[in-house]
C-alpha cells in the first residue's frame, strides 16, 4: 500500500508531500471524531441507535492514546537517557523503571494505578481517566525507552565528537546533531509501540473508563448482539490504526533526506 | 643566536604527556610545542601514537599525565573551558563526520549560531563565503549523501573554519578519499597554510609534507623520533627506521 502520501504531485518537495500527509491525517482524524455518528447512524439496529455512543467511545479512546501517547515518548527519551547517563543512580533508577514496567501485565499496572496507589498514598487518588492515562503512559515509556536508546546508540561516535570538536556543549549536541539521527532511527519501533497502545488503551475498561471497548461491551450485554457491536468496534480501531499509520510515515518521510524510502 | 621568533610563546605547549589504551601505551612522555602560523605535518606508522596525540590536543582523548596548554589555557576536564578551548582549535577527520540530516549549509552555519550566538542570518552568510571559499557554493543545499568523499572534506574543513579558529588539525584527511579526490582536498589545505593558518597534519601524504610543512615530526612507538625541516627530514635522514618508513610510502 502506497498510502497517502502517493497522491501528491510529484512536483512537490519532500517535506511539502509529507507535511500535507500530516495534515490531510490529522484532518482526516478530527473528521472522524467529529462526524462519525453520521454514518453508524444509518447502519441497521444494534448500530445505528447505539452511534452516538461509540462515537463517544471513539473519542475517549482517541484522548486516552494521545495524552498517554505524548506523554510516553516523552517519558521514553527521559528514561533512554538515563539509562545511557553516565551518573549510576540515574542509570539504576531508568533500568528499575523499564524493568518493572516491561516485566508486569499492564492489565495489573492500570488496576494498581487506580486502586492501590491512593491505598498507599491518599494524595494521588485519580480519576479512572488519569488512572489510565498514568498507566498507559508509565508503560509505553518503558517500552519507547528501549527503541529510544537503540537510536542513540546508532549514531556513529564520529558525529559526536565532530560537534564537541566544533565547541558546541553537551545540549547542543544533542539536540541538533544525536537526537535528530536518533529519533529517525527509533521512529517505526516507536509507531509500533503507539499503535499497541491505542489498542491496548482498552484495558482502561476494566477501571470504567468508558471508552471503545466499554462501549461495545455495555451494548453487547444490552443486545446480546456480539457479532455486529465488535465488527463495528475492531474496524473503527483498524480505521484510528490506519490514519495513524499515515501520519507516522509522513513524519518517517520527512526525515528520509537520503531517499531510502524509495 | 635568539631570534624575536623564539621569544614568542608557542600557541600550544605539550609537556611529558603519557597516553595509555588498556595494556598500550599509545604516547610515552611526549613533549613539543607548535607556532602560530606555522604548518607542523606529523608522520608515522599506524598505531605509532600520531592521531592520539592530535585528539589529546582538543581533548577527544584525555591524557593520563602531564600538561597541554592551548593559548594559554591547561586542556582538562573543566568542561566550560573546554567547550571555549575546542571552539578555538578545529578539527578535520579522516571520516569527515558530517552532520547527515543537515544540508552543507546548514552543517557550517550550526557551530557559529550555537556558540557564536550569530543569527541565522548573519551564519548562513558566513557559511556561503566559506563554502565558496572551498569551491562548493554551487552544492550548498545539498546533503552530504549527495557530495563525494572530497566533496564532503572540503565541507567539513569550511565548518571548522566557520569558528574562525585559531589552529587547525587535520587527522588523516585524505586516507578515506579515492585517488583522484586527494588532490582537491590538498589544494585546500595548502591555500589556508598560505593564508597564515596555524595547522598541524596527521598525513601519509609526503608530497604534501614536503612542500607545505614547516616541521615534521615523526612518531614511532609513541615518541617523537625526529623532529626537523622538511628538507632535513626528506633528504639528509640518518636514522634507519624512518628511512626505511620513507622507502616504504614513497611509492
Amino acid at each position: 500500500m502506497h498510502g497517502l502520501i502517493s497522491i501528491w504531485p510529484v512536483a512537490w518537495s519532500r517535506q511539502a508531500r509529507s507535511s500535507a500527509t500530516m495534515a490531510l491525517a490529522t484532518a482526516l482524524l478530527l473528521l472522524i471524531l467529529w462526524l462519525m455518528a453520521i454514518p453508524l447512524s444509518a447502519a441497521p439496529e444494534p448500530i445505528g441507535n447505539n452511534a452516538q455512543y461509540f462515537a463517544e467511545g471513539t473519542r475517549i479512546t482517541v484522548q486516552l492514546t494521545l495524552v498517554a501517547g505524548l506523554s510516553g515518548v516523552l517519558l521514553g527519551v527521559l528514561a533512554a537517557l538515563g539509562k545511557i547517563s553516565r551518573i549510576p543512580p540515574l542509570r539504576w533508577l531508568a533500568s528499575l523503571y523499564i524493568w518493572v514496567m516491561r516485566g508486569t501485565p499492564l492489565l495489573v499496572q492500570v488496576l494498581s494505578v487506580y486502586f492501590v496507589l491512593p491505598a498507599v498514598i491518599p494524595a494521588l487518588r485519580m480519576s479512572d481517566f488519569t488512572s489510565a492515562c498514568v498507566a498507559l503512559a508509565l508503560n509505553v515509556g518503558a517500552y519507547n525507552a528501549e527503541a529510544i536508546r537503540a537510536g542513540l546508540l546508532a549514531v556513529p561516535k564520529g558525529q559526536i565528537e565532530a560537534a564537541r570538536s566544533l565547541g558546541l556543549n553537551r545540549w547542543y549536541t544533542f539536540i541538533d546533531v544525536t537526537f535528530p539521527q536518533a529519533f529517525k532511527i527509533s521512529l517505526p519501533p516507536l509507531v509500533n509501540n503507539i499503535v499497541a497502545l491505542l489498542k491496548d488503551s482498552s484495558l482502561a475498561y476494566t477501571i470504567g473508563v468508558v471508552e471503545l471497548t466499554n462501549i461495545g461491551n455495555r451494548i453487547q450485554a444490552a443486545t446480546f448482539q456480539p457479532v455486529p457491536i465488535f465488527i463495528t468496534t475492531a474496524t473503527i480501531y483498524l480505521l484510528l490504526t490506519t490514519v495513524m499509520t499515515q501520519f507516522s510515515d509522513a513524519v518517517e518521510r520527512r526525515f528520509d533526506v537520503e531517499g531510502k524510502l524509495g | 643566536m635568539t631570534t624575536t621568533a623564539d621569544l614568542v610563546k608557542p600557541l600550544i605547549t605539550v609537556e611529558h604527556v603519557n597516553k595509555t589504551f588498556g595494556e598500550n601505551q599509545v604516547l610515552r612522555d611526549v613533549s613539543t610545542h607548535f607556532d602560530a602560523g606555522k604548518v607542523a605535518v606529523i608522520i608515522g606508522a599506524s598505531g605509532s601514537g600520531k592521531s592520539t596525540l592530535l585528539r589529546t590536543l582538543n581533548r577527544l582523548e584525555a591524557h593520563d599525565s602531564g600538561r597541554i596548554v592551548v593559548d594559554g589555557v591547561e586542556v582538562n576536564d573543566n568542561a566550560r573551558n573546554l567547550d571555549a578551548l575546542r571552539a578555538e582549535v578545529g578539527m578535520v577527520f579522516q571520516q569527515f563526520n558530517l552532520f547527515p540530516h543537515l544540508t552543507a549549509l546548514e552543517n557550517v552555519a550550526l557551530a557559529p549560531r550555537r556558540v557564536r550566538r550569530l543569527s541565522r542570518e548573519q551564519a548562513h552568510i558566513r557559511a556561503e563565503e566559506l563554502l565558496d571559499r572551498v569551491g562548493l557554493k554551487a552544492h550548498q543545499h545539498k546533503h552530504p549523501f549527495q557530495l563525494s568523499g572530497g566533496q564532503q572534506q572540503r565541507v567539513a574543513i569550511a565548518r571548522a573554519l566557520a569558528m574562525q579558529p585559531r589552529v587547525m588539525l587535520f587527522d588523516e584527511p585524505t586516507s578515506a578519499l579515492d585517488p583522484e579526490m586527494v588532490k582537491e582536498v590538498l589544494d585546500v589545505m595548502k591555500s589556508l597554510a598560505r593564508d597564515g593558518m596555524t595547522m598541524i597534519v596527521v598525513t601519509h601524504e609526503m608530497g604534501f609534507a614536503r612542500e607545505v610543512g614547516d616541521r615534521i615530526l615523526f612518531f614511532d612507538h609513541g615518541r617523537i623520533a625526529c623532529d626537523a625541516p622538511p628538507v632535513t627530514f626528506f633528504d639528509r635522514q640518518d636514522n634507519e627506521r624512518i628511512r626505511a618508513f620513507l622507502g616504504q610510502v614513497a611509492h
